[in-house]
């Protein structure tokens, strides 16, 4: 799904428009979505974000006053914390994944169509299974008594059982694995586009592997990788179902004390103010990605020419 | 020869937890042990036995179907729309029809649950439908706007100048064109439907539970082999939807 947040799924531009007038009398049939997508999609957003400038008054949300307060609420020692913290741990988990995305993509890029295909397949399978199952298998594997604290036992690697399950370690685990086609894909995008005549002539001006991995691949996917990388941290930070089954209460992230908020606490002005707060830093940050993903590939085309 | 063990290490951890599942769905003990010897299909059973999870899955299968449906109707006419004329304000449309893609799942989940709250309709199917519609919709529109340019728009007007109206020319002649693009557009956007848990969870309340919902809920609640049974028969049907879906060639518009 993210690969779109890139731009690089937009959709073709009409190929053959309609002629002579004839489409205007068809414009209508865009009708029924569009109400759709107003009422159902844009107009929930929107109530909440209005509903977020109003005050909570324990006789419910007062319509008749204007406030910021659910704004200035969100710097609080305790919610300022969970930002951190989430922040913090999406940030890990953009890292480790950009630095073992990597040299899988490069592999991968390097194989015979056919086997290309096969590999991909294999590192989307976990984007086609279900997060609440992914979640509960990475949940059998690092729980005390789990199969990586048994293996690990019995090889005498470790003494006693490792603690992951509830920790951030388990989170990160779960969302490496979970997102890490996203940035995979733009990945080996940018990498099978190179033209293999940039590392031909590096080669033949005396460039050692290492030196054309440096400095010719590396820096011409640069771009892509950061992209890919900024995405998946937007993903990060709003995974719910993940961290909430792998972390749970003992490492609360934004999205679980905004399920708390909403549905515990049934404080929806500030609720939506913790929604309003993850849409603003997420599309600032996607802004970013897609404007580094055109520099990206105007470089890239302008060095190949 | 370093990147290539490197993948299939990697390759393995992908795998790894999905593969766990299907060895653990068939202990045949109440505790998690990986089975060796002993072979049981014990848990199935359980979870047919089991009410929460059977209504669950008619519920989800009800609403994924009726919300796949739904987006696919609906885009196939939007999308005709805006392949076959130059509208104003299209950057706009594209923009609202792909927007559920960029908005967080939480950020949509709480404001449908404020909203639904709002106009009483919270905890209701057509909610829901709604909600999944939205959900879906940018898959659909995507998918089938691939396979509208498929279409050749000769045949459009040979059908009108034959005296077709439109109405005929879109349901006799660009429906049956493109179909095989719009089974592809349902089965994934049914696939979406039926595995979102986020916004469904923010959505509804107890007693009335989408699959996955129930799962989680059941999670976080208690452990035993009767999730690692139902988790491996729904890893089998998303496998399965999947490749049909690439099959038909459904994945190439989404993921390029």
């Amino acid at each position: 799904m993210s690969l779109a947040r890139l731009g690089i799924a937009r959709a073709a531009p009409a190929r053959r428009a309609g002629r002579n007038g004839a489409g205007r009398s068809l414009a209508w049939l865009v009708a029924p979505l569009a109400l759709v997508m107003l009422g159902g999609y844009l107009a929930p957003l929107a109530q909440s974000l209005f509903g977020s400038l109003h005050p909570n008054t324990p006789a419910g949300i007062d319509t008749a006053r204007w406030t910021a307060a659910n704004y200035a609420r969100l710097a609080d020692p305790y919610y300022a914390g969970v930002f951190l913290r989430t922040l913090r741990v999406s940030l890990v988990i953009s890292l480790v994944t950009a630095v073992l995305a990597y040299p899988v993509a490069l592999y991968i890029s390097r194989l015979r169509p056919r086997a290309q295909a096969v590999m991909l397949l294999v590192y989307m399978a976990p984007w086609l299974v279900n997060v609440v199952v992914k979640a509960f298998g990475w949940s059998l594997l690092l729980r005390s008594n789990g199969v990586l604290n048994e293996v690990l036992l019995r090889l005498g690697l470790i003494d006693a059982p490792l603690h992951i399950m509830f920790t951030e370690l388990a989170i990160i685990i779960g969302l490496v694995h979970g997102h890490f086609m996203f940035v995979l894909l733009p990945l080996w995008v940018a990498l099978s586009g190179l033209d293999p005549n940039l590392r031909w002539a590096a080669g033949n001006l005396g460039a050692r592997p290492a030196q054309i991995f440096w400095r010719v691949t590396l820096p011409l996917t640069l771009p892509a990788l950061l992209a890919g990388a900024i995405i998946n941290f937007t993903m990060n930070m709003a995974a719910f179902a993940t961290p909430a089954i792998l972390g749970g209460s003992r490492v609360r992230v934004v999205s679980y004390v905004a399920y708390e908020v909403n549905l515990v606490e049934l404080n929806w002005p500030f609720g939506g103010a913790l929604a309003v707060a993850l849409l603003g830093i997420t599309l600032i940050l996607i802004a970013l990605a897609q404007r580094l993903a055109r520099a990206g590939g105007r470089a890239a085309t302008a060095e190949a020419a | 020869m370093a990147l290539r063990l490197f993948n299939w290490i990697m390759a393995a951890v992908m795998l790894s937890p999905i593969l766990l599942i299907i060895w653990m769905s068939f202990t045949p003990g109440a505790m998690f042990r990986i089975p060796l010897e002993a072979f049981s299909l014990r848990w199935y059973r359980e979870v047919f036995a089991y009410p929460g999870f059977v209504n669950a899955f008619f519920l989800s299968l009800r609403l994924a179907a009726a919300a796949a449906g739904a987006a696919v109707a609906l885009s196939f006419v939007a999308a005709y729309a805006l392949a076959r004329t130059r509208l104003r304000g299209r950057a706009a449309l594209d923009a609202l029809f792909t927007a559920p893609l960029i908005v967080p799942a939480v950020v949509f989940g709480i404001a449908m649950l404020q909203f639904s709250n709002r106009l009483g309709l919270y905890n209701t199917f057509f909610a829901l439908v709604v909600a999944h519609v939205a959900i879906v919709t940018p898959y659909a529109v995507r998918s089938i706007a691939a396979a509208l340019r498929a279409v050749p728009i000769e045949m459009e007007w040979a059908a009108m100048n034959l005296g077709a109206r439109r109405g005929t020319v879109l349901l006799r002649i660009v429906l049956p064109l493109c179909a095989r693009g719009m089974v592809a557009a349902f089965l994934l956007c049914f696939l979406m439907s039926f595995s979102e848990v986020t916004v469904t969870i923010f959505m509804t309340g107890p007693g009335y539970q989408t699959l996955p919902v129930r799962i989680y809920n059941y999670l976080t609640d208690q452990v035993d082999p009767t999730v690692a049974a139902l988790s491996a028969m729904l890893i089998g049907l998303s496998l399965l939807l999947a490749l049909i879906v690439a099959g038909l060639g459904g994945f190439k518009e989404i993921s390029k």
